[in-house]
């Protein structure tokens, strides 16, 4: 079992957080979302994050709205909604809570 | 030269290689099948398919307007396969969802007829398949069935080739199969819908809601009928190209169609030749004796005109008739033609021949009509010959 392996139930985990913290940054599309995490150990794919989003959105973390594009028909912009805040803020906390614990259990390297 | 499929992705239409469309199909179809207990299923796919619209743009150009089929292997593989994000975020996701079936990859096991290594038209196969034994066993049973019953099994074995929908796509073949065959499962589920039919309906309302689909149903096989007629039409294109509007938004007909348009052949068929019967009958009737069967014309309507109203109001009853045997035929094989075509012609024919034959001897008055058919013959050609000589002259 590579390391890749190893983590890679952690990387799923985080994908949904990891999200909503690139919409909070700015109103996206989906293509903007892929582009951001290509370069990244958590780069997905269409195929994954649609239903993540749509997962998302039904439980009321984002919204999205119609933009028109210069090329070709009306793109969804994702948006955080209050509840969407509100829960990214309390992923964050809870995020550097998990880090500062991993920190303080032995050895880092 | 390869044949082009006509797309449409979200509103666009796009053209695509013919293997890059069936491997597209194939994706969607998967995909719809993954996300089947997602509300938001047709959501989702509508998004799949701009995204993956917006990646073929990619591919095109001013002289560039096909996506070929490596093109589109490529997108797919971008977009990647597609998760059910409820199956795999653990406790939250729904309960009930994995509680109801209890299949592994979500495709109900259904019975079907499997043409391969079948013996005559693969119902033996089908429910080998279905209940997971051995096809040897299966016929033993069917030949056993067949001798106890003086032969009465053939006709329900007649039957049954024409109801059980043929397995022809590679997802109705899992579907037949479908998992191993577990007896209490069987049971749990035939209580299960037991008592979703008891609790949901009372006899009355589910008769008049089987109704409403019926007809629902027919107006759409006339509707196939004639999307089938011009894509007919269209794939024979005279530059030998042939544009094949691929219909993205009407799925193949459902199981319960197939199984209704397979009960329904025979129906019609029995329906159209009783038809055509009775019209010769009348017909023969009204051109040897003026009258049918008793009934005389209005003294001021010529026998002429009178086969001319009986031809046109046979035309219009038999006409919406014809269209719905085309219809549950294609409904129920997948395609307009081929075997069950020839069934459908041949048990037309056979009560045609029934028919006239029970019309000849128990209705009275066909028989010596049917006598007099030969010297009606002659009176005609003799008036015709007449007729034509005195106008020559």
């Amino acid at each position: 079992m590579t390391i890749d392996d190893k983590f890679s139930s952690i990387r799923k985990g985080l994908l949904e957080f990891l999200i909503l913290k690139i919409i909070a940054a700015d109103k996206v599309y989906v293509a903007d979302i892929i582009e951001r995490l290509s370069s990244t150990d958590f780069s997905t794919q269409e195929g994954t994050l649609y239903p993540l989003l749509s997962k998302l959105r039904r439980e009321d973390l984002l919204d999205y709205e119609w933009k028109e594009s210069e090329a070709g028909p009306p793109r969804k912009y994702y948006k955080l909604t209050a509840k969407g805040k509100a829960q990214l803020a309390e992923l964050n906390r809870y995020w550097k809570h998990i880090n500062a614990t991993v920190q303080s259990l032995g050895p880092s390297s | 030269m390869k044949r082009v499929i006509t797309i449409s992705l979200n509103g666009n239409a796009y053209q695509l290689e013919e293997s890059g469309y069936e491997a597209m199909r194939a994706y969607l179809d998967v995909a719809s099948t993954r996300l089947k207990d997602n509300p938001d299923r047709d959501e989702i796919i509508s998004d799949l398919e701009q995204a993956i619209a917006e990646k073929c743009g990619r591919f095109l150009g001013p002289n560039k307007t096909v996506v070929s089929t490596t093109e589109v292997e490529r997108i797919l593989a971008e977009m990647g396969p597609v998760d059910s994000p409820a199956a795999d975020t653990g406790p939250a996701a729904s309960p009930s969802g994995s509680a109801s079936g209890g299949h592994a990859d979500g495709a109900p096991k259904r019975l079907y007829q499997i043409k391969e290594g079948a013996m005559v038209s693969g119902v033996c196969n089908g429910f080998a398949a279905y209940f997971n034994v051995d096809v040897t066993l299966v016929r033993l049973v069917f030949v056993l069935l067949t001798l106890l019953t003086g032969g009465v099994w053939i006709l329900v074995y007649l039957v049954m080739m024409f109801v059980i929908p043929r397995a022809s796509t590679s997802e109705e073949h899992a579907a037949a199969h479908g998992q191993p065959f577990n007896a209490s499962e069987l049971i749990e589920r035939a209580k299960k819908q037991y008592e979703d039919f008891r609790s949901s309906h009372n006899w009355r309302k589910a008769q008049t809601e089987w109704r409403g689909r019926l007809r629902e149903q027919q107006r759409r096989w006339r509707h196939q009928q004639r999307e089938w007629r011009r894509r007919w039409r269209d794939s024979w294109d005279w530059e030998g190209r042939s544009y094949w509007r691929a219909p993205v938004d009407r799925p193949p007909p459902s199981y319960a169609t197939r199984v209704i348009a397979g009960f329904m052949i025979p129906v019609f068929a029995i329906l159209s030749a009783a038809l055509f019967v009775i019209w010769l009958v009348m017909l023969i009737s009204l051109a040897s004796t003026g009258s049918i069967l008793g009934w005389h014309l209005p003294h001021d309507v010529p026998v002429w005109a009178g086969i001319l109203i009986l031809v046109l109001i046979y035309t219009a009853v038999s006409g919406p008739l014809h269209m719905a045997r085309r219809a549950s035929l294609y409904a129920a094989s997948g395609r307009p033609y081929g075997w069950y075509g020839f069934g459908d012609g041949v048990i037309r024919l056979g009560f045609i021949v029934l028919f006239l034959w029970v019309a000849y001897h128990f209705v009275p008055g066909v028989h010596e009509l049917i006598d007099r058919l030969p010297d009606l013959w002659q009176t005609v050609t003799h008036e015709a010959t007449t007729t034509a000589m005195n106008w020559l002259n």
